[in-house]
Order: structure tokens, then C-alpha cells, then sequence
């Protein structure tokens, strides 16, 4: 009886053995990169550029000091003005993009698949630049366009406006994107199959009832894990902004999301120095957002929604 | 009532044509069971009935309507998919009641009717239940009892077995069969399997690559198949054929002179035959006896034998060449690389033209009258 007991206790190295490369990347490049960051944020430098210790300070200055928090502030709203523009514009967008994709009366779907999808392909930088040329009132074509099909009384320095200029740069960023949610919904409708929609189509329900009943319900899911992408996407993102706009998110800050907020904070810019631990703040915020987003669908929505076998 | 008429349909995907010119007629209230090989067209010619595809040309009547224009809600039928196909994410109930609640009936009719069919399925305990969490044969008992609840005048069965094991896939026949009686509704089922075929249909429809072969009772169609096809399809193991030509026209049978070199009588009418024409003979494993003296005798090496308990099957390789299969008794002795002879009787032999057609049998069937039973008896105890 003993013999089993002694074979249960020994320690199985060889458990450890295989999980240690893994584990080392993972530590290496993930794990002590978050930790020194939520770490420095606690810190604070004097002038002869000596840390110490100073505690929660650095998030009190950020949240309740009027020079920090008005900025902050107004980031995080800006920033979650252009996240809910995505789940509004883009994701809806890409859905019918894919029911249309998914139609088996439509030709050329493949065509179409790779045309949408080509501006996730390209760079950020180009995306901006291209967009500003575009739409700029010197020489851009879209105010002459406008003109040409009779609309040319709406066309305004969209990008230059702070009513408009976020809005705008969020649209920007919708077309570039949105083929990722059209393909991930996409592919998913095609693993639904023929015979639940022919069954449907013999219960007598139109297209439409058939996408509502029933195809939308089983890719509940997929947009479900969509919108967590987005979310997550939308509070890292930086490249469109400063690309268009400079670390400035101009005009007077109406496009500041976080990513440009942080940017700032840690490198400096212009007549701002840079702070290495207030950076580490403001990425430890962001960091703590994302996370209480991505608990919230996990522990919130994930577990009300089933997922289906097909 | 509602009488399912099929005029020179025809199906092409493309370029391809599928079904050639189908003309069927299905009366109120028959079971029709639409049997073939994998790939020979059925679950199109289904689905054109259903309306889930496109008829490219002919004319589809059910009842006094022409219903090749109408969307498949409007044509009375309803489908049982091989797959099911039930809604993953509603509860039985609410995949059965899905399309009365599309049609807008009231909620009191929804649940009388849904309740109903679940009683006469006996699935009224599973209600609330999702698929996911019902077995295969219950699985199966929601996607009729959809079928059901929507009164359809005509019942399209889509290969409905072919996903229960051996066992459930024989208790369901029978359900199926109970049913249509008690339903009293027209049923159109396809299948691959020919013993399901049998079972089930009041009318066969055999088909080919496209086209009907041959339709009819199950019984016509084991007594009489129309070509060789149908001769070889229906019945379990396959015909045996052994070609040959016509060696002499008599009265009542004609003789052939087969390859391996026997001579056999065959009671068939000959039609325009001449002597020296090629023919098939063919005969079922079971019209072949172990003893020799039925009537032709083939003799052959045997290459295999398969014991059922029932019966044993007897593989023999004839001197020319030609495999055949005998259905032997179950206590047969007989072993794997013995020569032995075995023969069968005039009248229970097949011939087929150069054209794969049947020539007409002359006493096919008579032979299941008691008197004649009792004739054939005698004469194998003689035998022995
Ligand atoms: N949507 C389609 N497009 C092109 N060919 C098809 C399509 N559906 C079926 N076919 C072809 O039609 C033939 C008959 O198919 P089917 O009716 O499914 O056969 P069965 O049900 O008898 O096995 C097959 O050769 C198949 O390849
Ligand atoms: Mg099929």
C-alpha cells in the first residue's frame, strides 16, 4: 500500500521540464515587461533624474490634478467615442458585408472578399496619408467630387474641424478594418449548414427571417468575439492618429485618444518632457481598462451565450 | 387530394444535366420510395419537388396546381433532411412550432398542434429540451414531428435512416411505416438501400444516372425487373449474370447457350429474338440450388463461403470465368476450393437483350403457389 503513495509524492520534473521553454518566453516577454511597468508607475524622479518610491502619487496627480486629469479625461472619452463609432459602423457593416458575401447567388464573392479586405493589408501610415490627400480642402479630390454629383455644398475641412475631426479619423479607420469582422462573420456563416437554411427556407421564412432566426442567432458568437477584438484594438490604437495628426491630436485635442495621451507623457513632445514613470502610469490605466473590458464580456456576456454544435 | 404528377422534369447545373426527363405519377395518400445508386439524381429530384431548386424544364403538378413557380411553403409539402437539420440554438418545441409561428398562426394553435405531434411521436417529455441534448433516433422524431405539425399534403424524406445505427435504423422503418397509415398522407422517401425500398414503398421508382428505370410494387419489380439494372439492384446479394447467345426459340421458353458452355432453358417470351443473338441470363443467388438437378447446371470452383446461420453464401468461379453467387442452406458443407455443382429451374431465370432490357417471364411467380411448393419438395427428397 505504500508503494502507490511514494509514487504520488515524487515531484514530476518532467512536467516542469517540458513547460519551461514556454514558460520563459512567456515570463521573459510578457510577464516582467507588465509587472516593471505597473512597478514604475509608483515611482517618481527628481530633477538629477534619481528615482524613489512615491506610491499611488503619480495616479493621483493623473486623476485629480487638473493639468493631468483634464487631459486624461478627455482621451478616455475620445477614445471611447471611437470605439463605440466601430461597434456602430464597422461591425454592422462587416455583418452585411458577409451575409451579402455568403449569398450562393452572388458572383465574383471572391473578388469582392479580397477588394474589402485590401486596405487591412496595407499600412497605417499610407492609410492616413492617403486619406488626407484626399480629403484635404488644397488639393484633395473629394470636395471637387462632392461638386460633381451635386453635393459639393457639404463638403467642409472635415479633418481640420474639432466637431468632426475624431468622427472623421474614426471612419478613416472603420474602412481600413473592416474587413476583419466581414471575414471572421463570414466564416462563420459558412459553417452553418445548407440544410438548416433549406429546412428554414421549407418552414416558409424569407431571406430575412432566415438571417434573424436563424443564421444570426448562430453567429452570436463570432460577434461576440468580434466586438471583444474591437474593444481591445480601439483602446490600443495610435498609428491612425498620430499618422493624420501628429502626438498633438490636433485640432486642440479633439482627436487625444490614449494611445497619443501616453505617447506624450512617456516620450514628451514639443515643449512637454518626457516622464518615464507618469508613462508607466497612463499605460498601467490603459492596461487596467482593457482588462476590466475583456473581464466584463468574458464573465458578463461569454457565459450567457451558448455555443452552438452545428 | 393531393396527387403529385411529374411531367418530363429535367435538371441541369450548368452545363450538366442531372435528371433527364422524369415523368412520374404519385396518387394521394401512396408511399413512393425513390431508390438508386449514390449520385443517380434522387436528392435533386427531391428537392425540385420541394422547390428548393430550380426546374429547368417540364412541369410539376401537386394537387390540381402547377407549382413549379411557387415557393416551397406555398406547394403543401414539408422535408425530413438526412441530416435533421433541426435549429441548434431552439428547443424541440420551438423548432417544431418555427413555422407556424413564420406562417402567423395563434399561439393556442401553435401549441395544440406542436403537443399533438409530439404525442403521436412520443416525444412530449423532450419539449423543452435543445438538439444537442437529444440521441440520434430522438433527433430524428423532432425533424417528422416538424414535418407534421405543419399538415403538408405531401411528406419528403431525404435519405431520413441513414444517420441511426443498424438497430434503430430498423425500429424507425417501422415507425415510418405505422406512420403513413395512420397520417394517410403522400409520401415521397429516398433511400440508397434496397431492403428499405422494399419494406417501405407501395410503389418503387427505380432510377439511373438521371432517369427512371423502372417503377412498380416491390414484387414487380423483384419478379420482373424491367432491365438488367433494376434486375441487379433490388435483391440481396445481387443477381448473378452469365452472358450467352440464343441458341434455339421454343414455344413457351427459349434456350441459351451460356459461355461456360452449359445450355439453359429460360421461360421467357422471346419477342424479336433470333437464334445467335447475345443475351444475359440471370438468376438470384436464392432460385440456385445446391443440388443439380433443378434444371441448368452449372458446375464451378468455389472461392469463398459466407455462413449467415440462416444461410450461406457460396462464391463460385465458373469454368469461363464468370463469378457467381449461390444462396446455400445454413448446414451446408461445402468448403472453399471444392468443385461443385449447382443448378437452378427454367422458370426462375432473367434474360436481357443486347440493350440491357428485359425479355417478358412467362411463369415468374406462379412458382409461390402451394401446390407447386409442395411439387418441388418432393422432388428434392427424391433427390436425396
Ligand atoms: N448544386 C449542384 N451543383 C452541381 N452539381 C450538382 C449539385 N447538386 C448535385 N449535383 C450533381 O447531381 C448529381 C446527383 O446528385 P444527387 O441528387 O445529390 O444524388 P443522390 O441524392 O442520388 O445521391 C451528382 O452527380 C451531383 O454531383
Ligand atoms: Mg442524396
Amino acid at each position: 500500500m505504500s508503494q502507490p503513495s511514494s509514487i504520488q509524492r515524487r515531484f514530476p520534473w518532467h512536467i516542469l521540464f517540458f513547460l519551461a521553454p514556454g514558460l520563459l518566453i512567456y515570463v521573459t516577454f510578457s510577464v516582467y515587461p507588465l509587472l516593471d511597468t505597473l512597478w514604475l508607475g509608483l515611482f517618481q524622479e527628481d530633477e538629477t533624474g534619481q528615482r524613489f518610491f512615491a506610491g499611488i502619487s503619480n495616479y493621483k496627480t493623473l486623476l485629480l490634478d487638473a493639468a493631468w486629469s483634464e487631459p486624461f479625461w478627455n482621451a478616455l472619452w475620445n477614445n471611447t467615442k471611437f470605439f463605440l463609432i466601430h461597434m456602430l459602423v464597422q461591425n454592422p457593416i462587416g455583418l452585411f458585408l458577409a451575409a451579402l458575401l455568403s449569398s450562393p447567388r452572388l458572383r465574383l464573392s471572391n473578388t469582392y472578399r479580397t477588394l474589402i479586405f485590401m486596405p487591412t493589408m496595407l499600412s497605417v501610415v499610407i492609410i492616413g496619408f492617403v486619406w488626407q490627400l484626399l480629403l484635404s480642402p488644397i488639393w484633395g479630390i473629394s470636395e471637387g467630387f462632392l461638386y460633381s454629383i451635386g453635393l459639393g455644398q457639404y463638403f467642409d475641412a472635415w479633418l481640420g474641424k474639432e466637431s468632426s475631426a475624431l468622427i472623421t479619423l474614426a471612419l478613416i479607420s472603420v474602412w481600413q478594418f473592416v474587413g476583419i469582422p466581414m471575414m471572421l462573420i463570414y466564416a462563420a456563416m459558412l459553417s452553418i449548414p445548407d440544410d438548416l437554411i433549406d429546412a428554414s427556407v421549407v418552414d416558409g421564412s424569407s431571406a430575412w427571417q432566415t438571417f434573424w432566426h436563424v443564421k444570426l442567432p448562430l453567429i452570436l458568437p463570432t460577434i461576440g468575439m468580434v466586438s471583444i477584438l474591437t474593444f481591445v484594438a480601439n483602446f490600443n490604437a495610435f498609428e491612425l492618429i498620430y499618422a493624420v495628426k501628429g502626438a498633438l491630436a490636433g485640432p486642440n485635442f479633439s482627436t487625444d485618444i490614449m494611445g497619443t495621451l501616453f505617447y506624450r507623457t512617456f516620450f514628451g513632445f514639443q515643449l512637454q518632457s518626457g516622464s518615464i514613470t507618469m508613462g508607466a502610469a497612463v499605460a498601467t490605466l490603459m492596461f487596467l481598462i482593457i482588462l476590466v473590458g475583456v473581464m466584463l464580456y468574458l464573465f458578463v456576456v461569454q457565459r450567457r451565450m451558448k455555443r452552438f454544435q452545428l | 387530394m393531393a396527387d403529385v404528377k411529374l411531367s418530363n422534369i429535367k435538371k441541369s447545373y450548368g452545363d450538366t444535366p442531372v435528371l433527364h426527363g422524369i415523368d412520374l405519377d404519385i396518387k394521394h395518400g401512396e408511399f413512393v420510395v425513390l431508390v438508386g445508386a449514390s449520385g443517380c439524381g434522387k436528392s435533386t429530384l427531391l428537392r425540385l419537388i420541394a422547390g428548393l431548386e430550380d426546374i429547368s424544364s417540364g412541369e410539376l403538378h401537386i394537387g390540381d396546381q402547377q407549382v413549379n413557380a411557387l415557393a416551397p411553403a406555398q406547394r403543401g409539402i414539408a422535408m425530413v433532411f438526412q441530416s435533421y437539420a433541426l435549429y441548434p440554438h431552439m428547443t424541440v418545441f420551438k423548432n417544431m412550432s418555427y413555422g407556424l409561428k413564420i406562417a402567423g398562426k395563434g399561439k393556442d394553435f401553435i401549441d395544440a398542434k406542436v403537443r399533438e405531434a409530439a404525442r403521436i411521436l412520443h416525444i412530449d417529455h423532450l419539449l423543452e429540451r435543445l438538439p444537442r441534448e437529444l440521441s440520434g433516433g430522438q433527433r430524428q422524431r423532432v425533424a417528422i414531428g416538424r414535418a407534421i405539425v405543419r399538415d403538408p399534403n405531401v411528406f419528403l424524406f431525404d435519405e431520413p435512416l441513414s444517420n441511426l445505427d443498424a438497430a434503430l435504423r430498423v425500429k424507425t422503418r417501422v415507425e415510418i411505416g405505422k406512420l403513413h397509415k395512420e397520417l394517410g398522407a403522400t409520401i415521397i422517401y429516398v433511400t440508397h438501400d434496397q431492403v428499405e425500398a422494399m419494406t417501405l414503398g407501395d410503389k418503387i421508382v427505380v432510377m439511373n444516372q438521371g432517369r427512371v428505370e423502372q417503377c412498380g410494387s416491390p414484387l414487380e419489380l423483384y419478379q420482373h425487373p424491367a432491365t438488367r439494372f433494376v434486375g441487379g439492384f433490388i435483391g440481396s446479394p445481387k443477381m448473378n449474370f452469365i452472358d450467352g447467345k440464343v441458341a434455339a426459340l421454343g414455344g413457351d421458353h427459349i434456350e441459351i447457350q451460356l459461355s461456360n458452355g452449359c445450355r439453359s432453358r429460360a421461360c421467357v417470351e422471346a419477342g424479336d429474338l433470333k437464334v445467335g443473338d447475345p443475351v444475359t441470363l440471370g438468376v438470384r443467388p436464392e432460385h440456385i440450388d445446391e443440388r443439380s438437378d433443378a434444371g441448368t447446371m452449372l458446375s464451378g470452383d468455389v472461392t469463398l463461403v459466407e455462413r449467415l446461420g440462416e444461410a450461406s453464401f457460396i462464391y463460385l468461379t465458373l469454368s469461363d470465368g464468370t463469378e457467381i453467387v449461390v444462396r446455400g442452406s445454413g448446414e451446408s458443407t461445402v468448403t472453399t476450393s471444392e468443385h461443385i455443382k449447382v443448378s437452378f429451374a427454367p422458370h426462375n431465370a432473367h434474360v436481357f437483350d443486347s440493350n440491357d432490357r428485359a425479355l417478358r417471364r412467362l411463369k415468374a411467380g406462379n412458382v409461390h403457389s402451394t401446390a407447386e411448393l409442395a411439387q418441388l419438395k418432393a422432388v428434392g427428397q427424391e433427390a436425396f
